[in-house]
């Protein structure tokens, strides 16, 4: 119900009631009035009628008196107005009452009094006609007795009527009184009821409307104005404008917290914005100062990862061109090295590779257990979200990011991550672009540097290479001087040697000689020996049978003894010649065979020989001796081997094998004819010693396996002269190796000596083409240390490398003659040759008559032609582009000699001049010249 | 594996061992310039590997030596680049004229040429008698060559040249004498001059100096040791100090290229700015 509603039934009940309560009340009042009228209008005004009649027949009866008793006229006059006044009275009286008096009993009760009046109306006109007539006695009498009378009887009549009417005004008062309390009793009824009424409509109203207000005013006091999200709401009971209100109002909260919830939301989007711009900027500006891709990929991921939430992230960098393009790890955010994260990944192979072909994002929500693990000191767990990002740069992706978080990623994770994204890919281009620019720059900078100090090299290999010139010229200006010492020496050594060729002759043919003389008795001796221990004859012992057996054997080794001391002794002497002829590897095979075969059978050792693919056919070289070396080395082998096997092997050198034995360098082919034995062996502090004369690898061993101990020395001997050499490779108990490496060619000594001169020479200009000079140099050098015992002839040799003045043609140009008098004693002193001119002009023509001058002193304040002219004019001619000029000035100022030195001036030197100066700077200049 | 490789190895096991026993350190010189110079002495001493070299500068103390002398190049002159003198001369030396005291560091002297070079262009200057020159070079037998002060006698024309060129104010005779095939520098030039060893590779910084400079010795090095070095100069050059260079090296690609600034960018002077 409406509130006006409300209202209008409140109120209009209320009016309905009071005026329902003012007819009842105004209809009682009514009653009241009557019954009150009744009384004072008709009882009393009955009662009042009557007692007017009676009071008015007193006056009568007074008046009747009095005219009796009147003296005069006039009085009675008076008196008979009076009387007729009063009969008017009565009559009226009488009049009003018999027209009200309507009851039965005051009809009657008037009847008698009306009757009574009648009588005495009689009796008065009868006294006032005495009283006319003179009969005044009978008048009195008449009065006081009649009159009294009748008088009597109408009063009884008016009082019977009076009491009757009083009896009436008293019912009448009863009964107001009784109507009096019934309307008090009504009205006050109604009144309460009324009033009980009108307070419940007023409670009623109050209490409807007042719950309403309140319900609102509760809701409305308790909206706090401001950011909330739950404003309270009113509930609708009524559909009233209370009700309405409360729409309204709830309507107005609505609106209020959708505002509110507006406002919060875009609040929360600025402040995420603002964060976003914040880290964005924040990240951002630590990529200053990145100078490369695994920093800064470091620093990103590093800087990202807690940032976004994630517990490990890998950082991924494209390498390489076109098909090979790779994206390799650069940086990783807690990363454990092996479990997780691939080391590089192709373009399109996996996750990674796919999301870089694509350039799209890839988020993986619920990662499968045992995905990737992150870990931390006290376990791990598998993380709910991976994402894995592009990074671009103009539509082409450099790099990708992947990270891993046990939260999911927000979307302002997200958002953030493709901003940080966005700027990175032009930071990495400019990094790497950077990085391009410093690698070309270091290279450029690495190649100048390279060049210098190649430069700096050959600079300083020129320098050696001049001065190895300069040593080498040195000593063949030596040489030269000391060739003259030379030749007288080689005369007395050719004296000397003579001598000592005598004396070795001697030795030599004493030698032959004692070899013969010994060789003869010794024959005689082995041969009868030998026929003694056949014992033909058969009258020898057992025992004398071995005694010649002993001398036989004892002096076969002595005849070996004296051979091997005979070719040792040639050899040394440089008696043993050598005849090369042209021989076949063949004929070395089957020499071997011949000799060693039966021996290899008798000692029942396996005698194996090698021949390696591609020999020459055919070798030039002395046979016997070569021969006289293998069957050293193989009886040797056979002496030393009991078990096993000997084989002879023969093939190419190897190049490597030659390296200690320079001399062999150059020459090929080299044949290797090696000597492989299963012997004792020889410990590898004897193969030293085994080549020294008369010695063995055991002292002890000649007793064991006899021979001289000369035959490997007299072996290394002959293969020296052969042009090879003889090396030994043994283990004790395993074995030896003896290899004889001979140049297939033999050339003979002479033919030697002039091809290693021209190798030699050869060798030093290639050397010093391909720039190791220092091999002269350090060879000069070893010279010059092995030369110290000639330190005179050194010292000599240095006085005369220092540069010589005195022959020289100096020319002195200067007009002051003391100063051209004080230069020519000075350098006459120190034996030159001292021309002069006085001025430019002359100096020029001078230096045309002597072409040879060495130097010009030139002073430069001259008449005529000054320094500077004179000495442009000198530098234009051809021979004397570079004559040393050196100018004398007196001017001290820089300027004047730079002056000097544009003029062509070597050098200058002030004015006055400074003798010891001068030299020095001649010298100087005069080197080389 | 192929033959450089090969190479490599055996460089690096040269290398190694040289430091391991003679304590000299190689292991960072630029490895073109460190394998022409070791193939130099393998020829010079007629061997075929590196290998074969290894075995004798381990066991002959003579050839390492030879090695050592191969391995430092002392190409020098006096006044060498004349423009770097004439730089020098023009926009440091004024800036010098306000020190009381004055250290230069000049670190791979070699024979010395350089170092009486600015000896001689200090006197001129008269900043000699306040300035204490610091000569240091790895190989002591250049040290002691350069003590001498005496120089072939025929560089010195070309050294005239260069002094000339280098804006000298006097008359180069002025300053030697000649003695047999040597001049023979005033010795008052060597009065402030101190010579030391010192190796780049392998020691530290000695003093404060207010000049270093260093011309054409970390080019022998590779990036390594050439940052390494300049970390050192960095460390040892004082505040507003300055650096020379030679004129194909650089600060540039170095980690201090930010700390100088140019003095001249042509012949690479510096100053050390922060």
């Amino acid at each position: 119900m409406k509130y006006k509603t409300k209202l209008y039934i409140g109120f209009g009940a209320i009016t309905a009631l009071m005026i329902f309560l003012l007819g009842i009340v105004s209809s009682l009042v009514t009653n009241i009035h009557t019954s009150v009228d009744e009384i004072v209008n008709d009882r009393y005004k009955k009662v009042e009628q009557a007692t007017i009649v009676q009071n008015e027949v007193n006056n009568m009866t007074r008046a009747l008196t009095n005219m009796l008793l009147a003296d005069n006229d006039q009085q009675f006059q008076e008196e008979q107005n009076q009387l007729k006044k009063s009969r008017l009275q009565v009559a009226t009286s009488l009049e009003y009452l018999n027209q009200h008096i309507k009851l039965p009993q005051g009809v009657e009760n008037l009847a008698h009094m009306e009757v009574a009046y009648d009588n005495y109306s009689q009796l008065e006109k009868e006294i006032l006609e005495d009283i006319s007539a003179g009969r005044v006695a009978e008048a009195s009498t008449k009065i006081t007795h009649n009159a009294g009378l009748m008088k009597r009887e109408l009063f009884t009549a008016i009082q019977n009527l009076k009491q009757f009417q009083e009896g009436l005004l008293d019912v009448a008062h009863q009964r107001a009184i009784e109507s009096y309390y019934f309307t008090m009793k009504v009205t006050i009824g109604f009144v309460l009821a009324g009033l009980l009424l009108a307070i419940g409509i007023t409670f009623w109203v109050i209490r409807s409307i007042g719950n309403s207000l309140n319900r609102i005013t509760s809701a409305i006091s308790s909206t706090e104005i401001g950011p909330s999200e739950n404003l309270p709401r009113i509930e609708i009971i009524t559909k009233d404008e209370i009700g309405e209100i409360a729409r309204a109002f709830n309507q107005m909260a609505d609106s209020l917290e959708k505002h509110n919830k507006q406002e919060l939301e875009y609040k929360e989007a600025m402040q995420e914005h603002n964060w976003l711009k914040t880290k964005v900027a924040e990240i951002t500006a630590n990529y200053q100062g990145v100078q490369d891709l695994a920093a800064l990929g470091q620093l990103i991921i590093t800087k990202l990862s807690p940032l976004v939430g994630a517990s490990y992230g890998v950082f991924y960098i494209k390498d390489g061109q076109d098909q090979q393009q790779r994206l390799q790890r650069k940086a990783s955010y807690a990363f454990d090295g092996e479990a997780v994260g691939a080391e590089g990944f192709a373009m399109g192979e996996g996750l990674v590779g796919q999301c870089a072909l694509e350039n799209r994002p890839i988020l993986l929500t619920d990662v499968p257990r045992h995905y990737a693990q992150i870990q931390s000191g006290l376990g791990y767990a598998t993380p709910t979200q991976v994402i894995i990002m592009p990074v671009e740069f103009e539509g082409e992706v450099l790099a990708v990011i992947e990270l891993a978080s046990l939260e999911p990623f927000t979307e302002l994770h997200q958002s953030l991550l493709a901003s940080v994204l966005d700027t990175l890919g032009a930071a990495i281009n400019s990094v790497a672009s950077n990085m391009r620019i410093r690698k070309l720059l270091r290279e450029s900078q690495t190649l100048t540097e390279e060049l210098q100090s190649q430069s700096e090299e050959l600079q300083l290999q020129q320098e050696e290479l001049r001065s190895i010139n300069e040593k080498l010229e040195e000593q063949y200006r030596n040489s030269e001087l000391k060739t003259k010492e030379l030749e007288k020496v080689k005369v007395d050594l050719e004296e000397k040697a003579k001598q000592v060729q005598q004396a070795s002759q001697y030795k030599s043919e004493f030698l032959a000689n004692m070899s013969h003389e010994l060789r003869t008795p010794l024959n005689s001796l082995l041969i009868l020996a030998k026929i003694m221990s056949e014992n033909k004859e058969g009258n020898l012992s057992q025992k004398q049978v071995e005694f010649a057996h002993t001398i036989y054997s004892a002096g076969n080794d002595l005849l070996h003894l004296i051979n091997d001391i005979l070719d040792l002794s040639k050899v040394e002497a440089g008696k043993m010649s050598i005849s090369p002829t042209d021989l076949s590897i063949y004929e070395i095979q089957a020499f071997a065979e011949r000799h060693f075969r039966t021996i290899a059978a008798q000692k029942e050792i396996q005698f194996d020989i090698r021949l390696a693919q591609e020999l020459p056919k055919r070798i030039y070289s002395d046979e016997q001796r070569l021969q006289q070396i293998l069957t050293n080395l193989l009886s040797n082998a056979f002496k030393f081997t009991h078990e096993g096997r000997v084989t002879l092997e023969v093939r190419h050198a190897e190049p490597e094998e030659l390296a200690d034995h320079s001399f062999m360098y150059e020459v090929d082919p080299v044949l290797a004819l090696s000597v492989i034995d299963t012997g004792i062996g020889i410990p590898k502090e004897k193969q030293s010693i085994i080549f020294e004369a008369f010695q063995q690898a055991d002292g002890t061993t000649s007793r064991k396996y006899g021979g001289t101990g000369l035959g490997l020395s007299i072996s290394r001997e002959i293969a020296q002269l052969l042009g090879g050499c003889i090396t030994v490779n043994s283990a004790e108990g395993v074995g030896s190796t003896f290899t004889l490496y001979l140049p297939a060619f033999y050339l003979d000594a002479k033919t030697e000596e002039i091809l290693s001169l021209n190798e030699a020479a050869v060798g030093t200009y290639l050397d010093a083409a391909a720039a190791p000079v220092a091999d002269e140099y350090t060879k000069v050098q070893d010279e010059k240390g092995e030369s110290d015992s000639h330190e005179e002839s050194l010292t000599d040799m240095e006085e005369s490398s220092e540069v010589q003045l005195a022959g020289r043609k100096i020319l002195v140009v200067d007009d002051d003659m003391r100063n051209v008098f004080a230069l020519t004693t000075a350098l006459e002193d120190r034996q030159m040759n001292v021309i002069f001119a006085e001025n430019g002009r002359e100096a020029i023509k001078m230096m045309e008559e002597h072409p040879d001058t060495d130097m010009v002193l030139m002073d430069i304040m001259m008449p005529e032609m000054d320094g500077y002219e004179a000495m442009r004019t000198i530098r234009q001619m051809p021979s004397y582009k570079s004559l040393p000029i050196i100018a004398l000035t007196a001017k001290a100022m820089k300027h004047d000699r730079d002056k000097c030195i544009e003029a062509g001036a070597s050098d200058y030197i002030s004015k006055p001049v400074h003798m010891d100066q001068l030299f020095s700077l001649m010298k100087v200049w005069l080197y080389k010249k | 594996m192929n033959q450089e490789e090969l190479e490599t190895i055996e460089i690096e096991l040269l290398l190694e061992g040289i430091y391991r026993y003679y304590g000299f350190d190689f292991r960072n010189y630029a490895v073109s310039s460190i394998r022409r110079r070791i193939w130099h002495r393998i020829r010079a001493e007629r061997l075929t590997s590196i290998s074969g070299l290894q075995e004798r500068v381990l066991h002959d103390a003579r050839v390492m030596e030879q090695l050592l002398a191969d391995f430092s190049i002392n190409v020098t002159e006096m006044f060498r680049d004349p423009g770097f003198f004439l730089a020098f001369r023009q926009k440091v030396v004024p800036i010098l004229r306000d020190y009381p005291f004055i250290r230069i560091w000049h670190a791979g002297c070699s024979t010395g040429q350089e170092v009486y070079s600015m000896a001689i262009l200090l006197h001129e200057e008269g900043l000699f008698d306040r300035t204490r020159l610091y000569a240091t070079d790895m190989n002591e037998h250049v040290l002691r060559r350069a003590k001498t002060g005496t120089f072939p006698l025929d560089k010195m024309q070309l050294y005239t040249k260069n002094y000339l060129a280098a804006g000298g104010t006097r008359a180069f005779s002025e300053y030697y004498t000649v003695k047999s095939d040597q001049a023979i520098f005033e010795p008052f030039l060597g009065d402030n001059i101190v010579f030391a060893q010192h190796n780049l590779a392998t020691d530290r910084s000695f003093n404060e100096f207010h000049v270093i400079i260093c011309r054409n010795v970390m080019i022998y090095f590779d990036e390594t040791l050439q940052n390494r070095v300049h970390d050192l100069f960095y460390d040892s050059l004082c505040m507003s100090g300055f650096f020379g260079l030679g004129n194909r090296e650089g600060v540039v690609c170095t980690s201090h290229a930010n700390d100088y600034e140019e003095v001249d960018g042509l012949e690479k002077i510096y100053r050390k700015v922060r």
